[in-house]
């Protein structure tokens, strides 16, 4: 099970196996010591914009795409409305930005695997057809 | 299962079933067959009767239940994903 680590020079909290070597934040080196519950919401606190409107999850998906030298968002824009939309209805609906072509399962640690943009580099449409099971991301190379 | 269905398990925000809506009603001109379109990310039901039938659909889907995905109660069989008239022939009759 991942655990929660702590920058002890900035406070930057880390969900992950191993503590980081260097901190992304303030670049202290082994600088991460490990963290509980408590503490981690404590760091992270309340006041972060949710991802509730159409514009903002596009924009998470802009930056998202513009990060990567491999994929990249769609061009066709009809569907990253469409997408958007499905996104915040299964929000609504469902408690998470789920992924709008597939459906939850009902056990916590596969549906996790359905937040968009999931891990889609290991789909079949991804490495046969260079797209995301909805189309959504494409290889750079593609389209 | 049994019955004599076939039914379309579609997504309201699914781009791909939209593209496909046109092809199905296209195909239920053309052959006089009906499907059954079930929508999941609405109407829990349908979602709940789609995972029933995980073992069969999530295969074709390539590992996930996606839509668009087609079942057929008669035979048994699935398909799913980038779908067109005549993967829908072949499946309607079996
Ligand atoms: S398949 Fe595409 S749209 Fe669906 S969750 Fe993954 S990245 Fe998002």
């Amino acid at each position: 099970m991942k655990k929660l680590w702590r920058c002890h020079v900035c406070n930057d909290v880390h969900l992950g196996n191993k503590p980081p070597e260097v901190c992304p934040t303030c670049g202290a080196k082994n600088a991460f010591v490990l963290s509980d519950l408590g503490e981690a919401l404590d760091i992270i606190g309340k006041d972060h914009a949710s991802l509730d409107d159409q514009a903002k999850v596009q924009a998470a998906w802009k930056q998202f795409s513009d990060q990567s030298s491999t994929v990249r968002l769609t061009d066709k824009a009809e569907e990253v409305e469409l997408l958007s939309k499905g996104v915040l209805e299964n929000l609504k609906g469902k408690g998470q930005r789920y992924c709008p072509c597939r459906i939850t399962t009902g056990d916590r640690g596969k549906d996790l695997n359905l937040i968009c943009p999931c891990n889609f580099i290991r789909q079949p449409t991804f490495k046969e057809e260079g797209e995301c099971w909805c189309g959504l991301f494409v290889k750079r190379d593609a389209q | 299962m049994s019955g004599t269905r076939l039914i379309w398990f579609h997504g309201k925000e699914c781009p791909h079933c939209r593209k496909l809506a046109p092809v199905v009603d296209q195909f239920e001109a053309e052959t006089g067959i009906k499907l059954e379109r079930l929508e999941v990310w609405h109407n829990e039901e349908n979602a709940k009767l789609m995972r029933s039938l995980a073992d069969t659909i999530a295969p074709a889907c390539g590992g996930d239940l996606g839509v668009p995905a087609f079942y057929n109660e008669v035979t048994g069989k699935a398909i799913c994903g980038r779908i067109d008239m005549a993967k829908l022939v072949a499946w309607a009759k079996g």
